[in-house]
């Protein structure tokens, strides 16, 4: 709750939050806030510039644009988010078990951690991509697999760190149930750590995204998302540049809302990290290079 | 430290980017063509989607437009008919099964050695050692023996009369020669050690993946160029082509040999009308069209009413109007009249969607409701179409054609993969519908038709229909027969074969099209589809 | 330190190991028979059963998986990455230029990334919290935010369509970099900016700087000694800038028509040619555990603590 209120304060967060709500609204009932069928083809309003009933104007085979930006949500954003709530429930799952129980499970835990981290996200997502086939699914699969492995070593980090709070050693004590420990004690700490990750990773996978699809190798047709729409209007873009401007825009400003709000989440829920206060070298050095492999 | 003051900056940023991207888009770079280096120093940059590859010439890896820059074959297909190139005259013996080729004596290897005899028998010979890979040149099942008759005399003994052989003898591959020394063990079926013809260019340099040039062979037969250097530069198609032909970068562009165009046809105008390019398009050479996979019979492909009901829910006319910009007309059989052998009777089949619902009604593909895919015994009506992803008119076909079939209650999955790729599936029968041309002017109907039974061709295309063996026995047929008429019978019925069985679904006839520098002269269309005369090009002052 | 560096390329070892034998049998998961593939290649009419036995033994395919295994790696280790399947030139005459066109570009890149963050992580954790601070963290959000492909596509436009300054595409003259290196920057010095000054900013707090200045050090020579300070913390993060750059360029190299493994993998991929594909993960895969040990290596030699961190 003071995480929430401490966000409401900071306008910018509040911003960036509204942005993403009202998106994921729009994403979610899509075919409701979609004034036209999104895949409506209608070769005679090929590229039919902006007007009272396609606000957006079409597309080379006459669709209506905006349809598309609005039902190109779910791909762009809401798959994204799933397969970001998978890896992180994953990730949570593992990094609990390493963290809290140690020993042979977390050695486990942590070299298929290791192993996974091995190869960088574009390679592995790429070397999906080659094996199963182009497609959306498959790049979200390729993202659980890459992604899980952060949150489980971060999670366990937090997890170590918490476990030797005072209360948390006692509460172990008169033989509570480890679940229970967990799930009390241990999981609304280390919550903050996992919103604050996961938020800011998702602005990288939207963009990573959007960028399979414009190489061709994500979502195909007749779907709409935002990259692949991006690759279409790429083929004309010196001769109809309007074409690249709404889902490029669409996706800086989703990012960017991810992003800030990000920001805002790690001020909110930890504000000695933004004062600067003392942390000790190691410690800063290993979130720090965290953070830059994640992206 | 919150965000709360970044916002100016960043407010400010996106004006920027609002307004860089909408400023008067509509003169994109006319001005900048004042320095247009290429022009200036003569020489020739295409673009082109793919490397050069490998040029070996008996093999099928390397571009086609550039083996025919250096490559020649001993005769020459034009539209009179079958001219001599590296063969002054022959003669065909009354049996039509020996031909006996005079060469002309002064050609000469690019690396020196002699072009004679005993270089055309040795060329040959390799490429029959490895005739398995060119069935679909029906000659190289046909061709017995090579003899050297003198220096300058050369015999080829064919197993039976076989009236297309010169025209076969005159394709860009694989009966065109290259120096011996290239030659590796004597064979060229695994490699060579380099590319030298006998044609009016040599490949100088060579960067995979980046540029290749070719430089005018001074000494050539014909007479050397007039254009020095021809530069063949990998750029993607779409707007990086387009891109670098404003700036100069590249110079000139045509259709590759897969048949795809690097720009799309409203960006080809826009470089005409800002003025400095002119577009010149071939006569109508080829058909596009979607090829039906009637072997798999796992798919409802394989079934004729399915690809009937295909071939009514395409759209042509829209396709012709307002993907091509009227460039390329409807197509509606799969040779059009014009063709040799081809003016035969076939019923047309309109674009109707109604049409198509009805066949597959009968059919027993049932829709459960509307707007639902159509079903039998509990299968989807599902298909895959595959388009070569270099292509952005065959994308937008694709997509255009798979609104169009679920309308009908087909659902089509559109995938695009390079061309290689494309022909490997059409090779190995992975597929259900693919795009497709036919091979043009000098290779229809007698290649095109010769490659149903080929295995790395259509052979999965038509043999999944009923009368397929008959239809072979035709096909072999009339590639031996020496009479006229029978000619004329049996490649009619072998076209209406095809057509009932729907196998071939005709889209557009397709043309070849060039962008060139405005100041360029000369530029004509062999009667292949898949290399330019580059060598009758030159530049005004 | 030489036995922590021994001990740490040590370490990499068999990860290098694990990371291939996962690569081998990821590859082993695709649908297509090499061996069948390898026949097409070949141009054979008529695959019989006993043709593709025979290229299978040829291809070593009848042995034991993991006796295959075994082979395919020593193979690698002499760069014998197998043959391509649409071209049939060996993989390693394909990848090897491109791979050099790639290393010159990231190179290139990380090093203007790390000059660009430095001066601007340094420049704003001295004024931290002041408008130059607040701007430029404002604009690095926000220009991490916008896809690269994009940004470059507004960027050749303008540099090279309107201003007819910049080369659109392909590599050759240095004037060929100045975009794709742009680019490359934009997306990725934010992070790493933010990065230099988080540990600019956490030096500053430290005690001993509250020290120095009550001794009345200069303040030149304190801010030295913090910026020295907070760039041994950075380096073992840059010294990962140059294998993630690496793995990454694959959009902008599309873009640019850049010839290097971006493109390579890109075309391999859609042109079903899984040899090229498995080359490359397996290079990108041992690049990135080379640098990691690398970074540590590096690391462990300026902070001495962490040596027995292993």
């Amino acid at each position: 709750m003071k995480m929430l209120l401490n966000l409401r304060q900071d306008k910018i967060g509040f911003l960036s939050s509204i942005v993403i709500f009202v998106t994921i609204m729009l994403g979610v009932f899509a075919p409701f806030f979609a004034p036209h069928d999104p895949n409506q083809v209608n070769m005679s309003l090929r590229y039919a510039p902006s007007s009272m009933e396609y606000l957006l104007g079409n597309d080379h085979l006459g669709r209506c644009i905006l349809s598309r930006l609005i039902i190109g949500i779910r791909p762009s954003v809401l798959w994204v988010l799933a397969a970001l709530g998978v890896s992180v429930l994953i990730g949570a799952a593992l990094g609990f078990l390493a963290g809290y129980f140690r020993g042979k499970i977390d050695t486990v835990i942590m070299r298929m951690c290791d192993t996974m981290l091995s190869f960088p996200g574009y390679v592995m997502a790429l070397a999906i991509i080659g094996v199963l086939g182009v497609g959306l699914q498959n790049i979200l699969i390729a993202f659980i697999l890459i992604k899980w492995a952060w949150f489980a070593r971060i999670i366990r980090t937090s997890v170590l760190q918490y476990a030797e709070l005072d209360y948390v050693k006692f509460a172990k004590a008169p033989g509570i149930k480890d679940l229970q420990i967990i799930y009390k004690h241990l999981f609304p700490l280390t919550f903050s750590d996992i919103a604050v990750i996961a938020s800011s990773s998702m602005g990288s996978m939207i963009l990573q995204i959007s960028g399979f699809s414009f190489l061709g190798l994500g979502i195909q047709a007749p779907n709409a998302e935002w990259g692949m729409m991006l690759n279409e209007a790429r083929e004309v873009m010196f001769t109809r540049p309007e074409l690249m401007l709404a889902p490029g825009l669409a996706i800086v400003i989703v990012v960017s809302a991810f992003n800030f709000l990000s920001d805002s989440l790690q001020v909110a829920l930890n504000p000695a990290l933004s004062t600067g206060q003392k942390r000790s070298k190691q410690e800063s050095l290993s979130t720090e290079k965290k953070e830059v492999l994640m992206k | 430290m919150t965000v709360k003051k970044y916002m100016s900056p960043v407010i400010f940023l996106l004006m920027l980017a609002l307004l860089t991207a909408c400023s008067d888009n509509t003169e994109g770079g006319g001005e900048a063509q004042d320095d247009n280096s290429t022009a200036a120093t003569k020489e020739i940059i295409y673009a082109t989607a793919k490397d050069i590859n490998d040029m070996n010439p008996h093999l099928y890896a390397g571009s086609m437009p550039a083996q025919g820059k250096v490559f020649e074959s001993l005769v020459e297909n034009t539209e009179e008919g079958i001219k001599p190139l590296l063969a002054e005259s022959w003669d065909i013996s009354e049996d039509g099964k020996v031909y006996t080729f005079t060469l002309r004596e002064d050609v000469e290897f690019q690396d020196g050695e002699p072009f004679n005899a005993e270089a055309v028998k040795k060329n040959l010979d390799a490429v029959q050692n490895n005739a398995d890979t060119h069935s679909w040149i029906k000659l190289s099942t046909k061709l017995e023996s090579t003899n050297v008759l003198d220096d300058h005399t050369v015999e080829l003994v064919l197993t039976e009369p076989y009236y297309p052989a010169l025209v076969e003898l005159s394709m860009t591959r694989p009966y065109v020669f290259l120096s011996p020394n290239d030659f590796m063990d004597g064979e060229t079926k695994s490699g060579v050690e380099g590319y030298h013809g006998t044609g009016p260019y040599k490949l100088a340099e060579h960067k995979t993946d980046e540029y290749a040039v070719f430089e005018a062979n001074e000494n050539y037969w014909g007479g050397a160029p007039a254009i020095k250097k021809i530069t063949s530069k990998v750029l993607p198609a779409g707007e990086t082509t387009f891109l670098a032909l404003q700036k100069g970068e590249v110079n000139f562009a045509f259709t590759d040999d897969r048949g795809a165009d690097s720009l799309e046809s409203e960006s080809m105008n826009q470089l005409v009308e800002e003025g400095e390019y002119q577009l010149v398009r071939s006569e109508p050479m080829n058909t596009k069209m979607i090829v039906a996979n009637s072997s798999r019979t796992e798919n409802a492909v394989s079934e004729t009413e399915v690809r009937e009901a295909i071939w009514h829910s395409i759209d042509r006319e829209t396709i012709s109007r307002d993907i091509f910009d009227g460039t390329e007309t409807p197509a509606e059989t799969l040779f059009s009249s014009n063709i040799q052998y081809a003016d035969v009777e076939l019923k047309k089949r309109e674009y109707s969607l109604e049409k198509a619902k009805e066949i597959l009604d009968q059919a027993g593909w049932k829709e459960q409701q509307s707007g639902a895919v159509r079903t039998k015994n509990g299968n989807e009506l599902a298909m895959q179409l595959f388009y070569d992803n270099a292509s952005s008119s065959q994308k937008t076909q694709a997509e255009f054609i798979q609104y169009s079939l679920q309308e009908i209650g087909i659902q089509l999955e559109i995938i695009g993969e390079e061309s290689t790729s494309i022909a490997n599936r059409r090779a190995t029968g992975e597929y259900d519908l693919l795009f497709n041309q036919t091979w043009g002017l000098a290779y229809d109907p007698q290649s095109t038709i010769a490659a149903f039974t080929s295995d790395a061709s259509y052979l999965h295309t038509t043999s999944g229909i009923e009368q397929a063996d008959e239809l072979y026995k035709k096909i072999d047929e009339v590639m031996v027969t020496t009479d006229e008429n029978k000619r004329e019978d049996l490649y009619a019925d072998i076209l209406t074969t095809v057509h009932n069985e729907a196998v071939f679904i005709p889209i557009t006839n397709g043309s070849v099209t060039v962008v060139a520098p405005d100041n360029l002269n000369g530029i004509s269309f062999k009667q292949t589809q898949f290399e330019l005369p580059f060598e009758q090009m030159n530049f005004k002052d | 330190m030489a036995i922590y560096m021994i001990n740490r390329i040590l370490l990499a070892i068999p990860m290098l190991l694990v990371v291939s034998f996962l690569t081998f049998i990821l590859i082993n998961l695709s649908p297509l028979d090499p061996a069948e593939v390898v026949l097409q290649a070949q141009g054979v009419p008529v695959i019989t059963s006993e043709l593709l036995a025979q290229t299978r033994q040829e291809l070593g395919m009848d042995k034991p998986f993991l006796m295959q295994y075994v082979d395919w790696i020593i193979a690698c280790l002499q760069f014998d990455f197998g043959h391509s399947y649409v071209t049939g030139q060996p993989v390693w005459s394909l990848l090897a230029p491109a791979f050099v066109n790639t290393l010159k570009l990231t190179v290139i890149s990380s090093f203007v990334i790390i000059i660009l963050s430095v001066l601007l992580g340094v420049l704003c954790a001295l004024n931290e919290g002041k408008l130059l601070d607040q701007s430029l963290r404002g604009i690095s959000f926000f220009l991490t935010s916008m896809p690269s492909y994009w940004l470059a596509a507004l960027m050749v436009w303008y540099f090279s369509v309107k201003l007819d300054l910049l080369p659109t595409s392909g590599m050759g003259s240095l004037q060929h970099y100045i975009l794709p290196v742009i680019i490359i920057t934009v997306s990725y010095s934010g992070i790493y900016f933010r990065v230099v000054r988080s540990s600019m900013l956490n030096n500053l707090h430290q005690d001993y700087v509250l020290y120095s200045r009550a001794c009345g050090l200069p303040e030149r020579r304190i801010i030295l000694h913090i910026v020295r300070n907070s760039l041994q913390v950075s380096v073992s993060v840059f010294c990962m800038a140059v294998p993630i750059i690496l793995g990454s360029t694959v959009v902008i190299e599309n873009v640019f028509a850049w010839p290097g493994l971006g493109s390579l993998s890109v075309r391999a991929i859609l042109g079903r040619d899984f040899p090229i594909i498995q080359a490359y993960v397996l290079i990108l895969a041992a690049a990135f555990v080379l640098f990691n040990a690398l970074s540590d290596i590096i690391n462990a030699w300026m902070n001495p603590k962490l040596r027995n961190d292993l």
